[in-house]
């Protein structure tokens, strides 16, 4: 650590503490985290892995009083995260961080009036009262009606008169997004002195639609014999947003007052992007003191600059229209009518920052409360308070306990209102955006709203011996307009909550290595350098030595499809697959109108193994995997529609995959020969019932097969692995399988069973480096079963399908919009005539069949095929890093052989990093 | 009171309290502080994650806008 060595540059202090002192206090100055905050990466070297859960709450569209039911599950987020801190040398450090994120779910697009019916929901024609009118719209109708003070009004029918009464209340509209992935890798390298420390970091967050790249510079200065640490930071972050409108929402909503920024992807199925970029500038500066031996404070400033496309692309304004020409109906109410923009926000924005921190050692506890305040102003008009606090508290034997409190309170923007008026004639949806009719800026996000957060949690940690620790947390959050300081937030239409679950392992390298140096003496390293040269592609190839070795890796594995559509071995043009690839059975035959283009699948594998006697070794092995794919059309495939949205977008998943148990037995075992047979079952731990979203009022329906997270069936997995080794050469030889053990799974089908067969050979290049070449050898069966098929339920047919609002709007194409009510009452009327007599109608759910895409039908899927690998190993022998054990391999198809029609195979990539203790 | 008003005052009173507070603790003095619990931050993975939450629900952001986040527009 070179604690000694810091603290002798003090010039104040150091003459009149002895050798032996400094020795006595060297503990004492490994102060984690309270010296070092310019420089994470300062602590111990550090490995550490992080999954955690988000799951909001649904949100309340007043579902009870609407004919349309909130079924879509709310925004869940999966996300993983991997990182390390290594010491390249004493004074260099060096961090880096990957993180990924998979997002899908329902979510606020805008807000307005319940009675103007967003969310397509209405309450049609009743006996006693009729609400007012909705659309097919996700968004909302176009007519309403106000009074003097803009309070909406509902119609409601008594005494078989129309009347009107006020209905303040307010709804979201939600829109729902099919899962998508966010992808983040950075970086930090850091230079310590005695009494400073500087370091540089910068990184790349990676969306479909948002883009962003930032750059850090930090410096560090102790003094006052390190009482006293300030820091000063400065960050660059630079964004492209890249957003494909909404489809659905395109053909109701107006966008022209962001035609500047909108380009037109594709001509025939009307895709528009919007493109931007905006720009962010920090600066922060820290100031952290030691108070007293228990005491500690620390405060600190920050502005941020922001400049450009600071608009959420997807977020829409509902803006009601009043002519003020119009003649008050009979009650004296004016109608308004409303169109919905895309939010519109200043091109810069400032942003202040005051935080003020206090952490308190208490001795009879052994405990630790921190406290802090944070006070946020920015030129929106946003004043934000943020109050944290939490205790933390070892129990002893490792463990530790920290419960977490946190309230937060802010004022809303000021141009956010949750739907907006303005007093001119309402332009036509086809007319061009102008700019004197609206206010300057206006938004309906929530999250410039006025509103309070509550939140609490807790923290359990536990250190283990040897350098392993574990955290799990939870942590639950609530969205209140009454939560605000002062009153006057948002009304409660705005209210959500959410909680987020997460757990993490650490795993502290120093301690490792002191671990090593200690008990287990010479011999630690030697047990996984003999036989553990397998290429990192061939899973459970070793054991452990002996009773109680433990062995932690992380694989990841990257498979990518790409190239031509193959039927069996040969590749086939779109014309012949539009015709043949969609085959799908009991008398449906449809035309393919899309195709993958490509498609690569990521794994990400946590594996722990475990020696209860020298001849078993238990492996649990956890996955995280995310896929993704885009397609094309077909020759077919003429644009427009639901698959349009599908085709420019491409397709993502992501989240927890099936978890494999394995018991790996010792059969034979020498130093020149081992035989070890595994004994494995896979958990359907991963889901395999994701489904894309609604596009063009069509369920998207199940994704493709090979793109749900597992196989939804237990799985038993069993393996021969033969290993060998004479001098510097190195082979073996694997077969393994896959049984499914159920027929079919939640969703339908089952995946294929597998066999594989591979024999390598290696050689060892140095000490540390040796090289290996595989031959693989995999059959892969047909899916079984499939998605639901042609599922038909009667009901009585729904008023809202039978007389869809918007075929009674009547516009006169001059912005002159009314409602035919006589028609649409006698509609109703005779509906429910048929309905009474028994008249139902056929709705389908038809998953399996009428599918246009090969990826869709169980019958493509499937095949055998041969691959060569080449590999690398890296066995670090001795110094910092003894015991870490880092293997590559790349699998380059040689052969393959689709069942039905199938995209080619690029090939494969693994890497495996493994620690033994 | 501009903001320039309350940036100075709060410097000036973060000033004064660290001097006054600032009673000597010598290095051998500061077990305590090599505690984990006493770490500014006891969970900086976990912290992470939470700002990231926090970042794409409210309006304040915390300042530290470069450390990523994407777009957080759900």
């Amino acid at each position: 650590m070179g604690v000694i060595k810091k603290f002798s540059g003090n010039p104040c202090r150091n003459d009149g503490i002895g050798l032996s002192l400094k020795a006595l206090t060297a503990a004492a100055l490994i102060l984690p985290g309270l010296f070092h905050p310019a420089a994470q990466a300062a602590e111990d070297d550090e490995v550490d892995f992080q999954y955690s859960h988000y799951q909001e709450g649904k949100r309340d569209i007043l579902e009870s009083e609407t004919t349309r039911k909130n079924n879509a599950n709310p925004i869940e987020v999966e996300s993983i995260h991997g990182g390390a801190k290594i010491s390249l040398t004493d004074r260099i450090k060096f961090a880096f961080n990957y993180t990924q994120d998979t997002w899908g779910g329902a979510t606020p697009i805008d807000s307005g009036p319940f009675v103007a019916g967003a969310n397509g929901a209405i309450k049609t024609i009743g006996i006693e009262e009729i609400d007012s009118i909705g659309a097919a719209s996700p968004l909302i109708s176009h007519r309403v009606f106000f009074d003097k003070n803009l309070t909406p009004y509902k119609q409601i029918l008594k005494d078989g008169q129309f009347i009107h009464v006020p209905d303040k209340r307010i709804v979201h509209t939600l829109a729902i997004a099919s899962p998508e992935t966010r992808k983040q890798g950075d970086f930090k390298l850091g230079y310590e002195w005695d009494n400073a420390a500087i370091d540089i970091g910068g990184g790349i967050s990676l969306e479909d639609d948002y883009e962003s790249r930032f750059g850090n510079l930090n410096g560090r200065l102790d003094f006052n014999e390190k009482q006293t640490t300030v820091n000063l930071g400065l960050s660059y972050t630079n964004s492209d947003i890249d957003a494909i409108l909404d489809h659905d929402i395109g053909s109701y909503g107006n966008e022209s007052n962001f035609n500047q920024y909108i380009q037109v992807i594709d001509e025939e199925t009307n895709t528009k992007k919007i493109i931007g970029n905006r720009q962010d500038w920090g600066a922060n500066l820290g100031l952290t003191q030691v108070l007293n031996k228990s005491a500690s404070l620390n405060a600190g400033m920050s502005y941020t600059r922001s400049t450009g496309m600071l608009e959420n692309p997807y977020k829409r304004v509902e803006y009601f229209f009043i002519d003020p020409d119009q003649t008050p109906n009979s009650e004296g109410l004016l109608q308004g009518g409303s169109n919905a923009y895309i939010e519109q926000r200043p091109h810069e924005r400032n942003q202040w920052n005051w935080n003020l921190g206090y952490s308190q050692y208490v001795q009879p506890l052994d405990a630790a409360l921190h406290v802090n305040y944070q006070f946020f102003h920015d030129d929106w008009g946003i004043n934000a308070h943020t109050f944290e606090g939490d205790w933390v508290q070892p129990l002893g034997a490792g463990w530790t306990v920290t419960p977490r409190i946190r309230y937060y309170s802010q004022e809303a923007a000021d141009f956010y209102q949750p739907y907006f008026f303005s007093f001119n004639k309402r332009p036509s949806q086809r007319d061009e955006f102008d700019p004197a009719l609206l206010q300057q800026n206006y938004s309906s996000d929530q999250r410039l709203s006025g509103f309070g957060t509550l939140s609490g949690g807790v923290t359990v940690a536990k250190q283990f011996a040897k350098g392993l620790s574990l955290e799990a947390g939870f942590e639950y959050y609530t969205h209140q307009g009454g939560l605000k300081i002062g009153g006057g937030g948002e009304q409660d239409f705005a209210d959500f909550d959410y909680w987020t679950a997460n757990a993490a392992l650490k795993i502290n390298l120093a301690a490792l290595g002191r671990g090593a140096s200690g008990s287990d003496g010479g011999n630690f390293h030697n047990h996984h350098t003999s036989h553990a040269n397998a290429p990192a592609g061939v899973m459970v190839a070793h054991t452990l030595d002996k009773a109680g070795d433990i062995m932690l890796g992380y694989r990841y594995m990257w498979n990518n499809q790409d190239g031509n559509m193959l039927h069996q071995d040969s590749a086939v043009s779109l014309a012949n697959l539009q015709n043949k690839g969609c085959f799908s059975g009991q008398g449906h035959f449809n035309t393919c109108l899309a195709a993958p283009k490509s498609m690569a699948m990521h794994m990400h594998m946590l594996d722990l193994m475990v020696a209860p006697t020298d001849w078993l070794t238990l492996m649990l092995m956890s996955q995280f995997v995310n896929m993704d794919m885009s397609l094309r059309g077909t020759p077919a495939f003429t644009g427009g529609g639901n698959l349009a949205h599908h085709i420019a977008n491409g397709h993502e998943t992501g989240g927890i995959g099936d978890t494999g148990m394995y018991g790996l037995f010792k059969l034979w075992d020498n130093p020149s020969h081992k035989v070890n047979l595994g004994l494995g079952f896979s958990a359907p731990t991963g889901d395999v019932d994701i489904q894309l979203r609604r596009a063009h009022h069509q369920d998207g329906g199940f994704v493709h097969y090979n793109m749900q997270l597992g196989s939804g069936t237990w799985d038993f997995k069993p393996s021969l692995t033969y290993t060998g080794k004479a001098d510097k050469f190195s082979w073996g030889a694997q077969v393994s399988g896959t049984k499914r053990m159920e027929s079919r799974n939640k969703s339908g089908f089952a995946l294929g069973d597998m066999f594989q067969g591979t024999a390598w050979g290696g050689y060892d290049l140095t000490n540390w480096l040796s090289a290996s070449v595989r031959g693989v050898y995999t059959w892969q069966g047909r899916t079984k079963g499939e998605y639901p098929r042609n599922k038909i339920d009667f009901v009585p047919t729904p008023e809202t399908e039978a007389c869809p609002n918007e075929s009674f709007i009547i516009d006169d194409g001059n912005g002159n919009i009314s409602f035919d009510q006589a028609g649409f009452n006698q509609c109703i009327v005779e509906i429910r005539n048929a309905n009474k007599e028994g008249l139902k109608s056929a709705i389908y759910t038809d998953d399996a069949a009428y599918r246009s895409n090969p990826a869709d039908l169980a019958s493509n899927s499937g095949g055998q095929y041969v691959d060569l690998g080449l590999g690398l190993n890296v066995n670090i022998p001795d110094g910092a890093f003894a015991g870490n054990r880092l293997a590559f391999e790349w699998l380059q198809p040689v052969y393959t052989r689709q069942t039905g029609y199938q995209l080619d195979r690029d090939g494969a990539l693994s890497f495996t990093w493994s620690y033994g203790f | 009171m501009s903001l320039n008003e309350l940036t100075i005052k709060i410097l000036l009173t973060t000033t004064v309290i660290w001097l006054i507070a600032c009673t000597p603790v010598q290095p051998w003095e500061r077990g305590n502080f090599a505690k984990p619990q006493m770490a500014l931050d006891p969970y900086p993975l976990q912290s992470a994650l939470r700002a990231h939450n926090y970042g794409s629900r409210e309006a304040a952001a915390g300042g530290n806008a470069a450390q990523g986040g994407g777009c957080g527009c759900y």
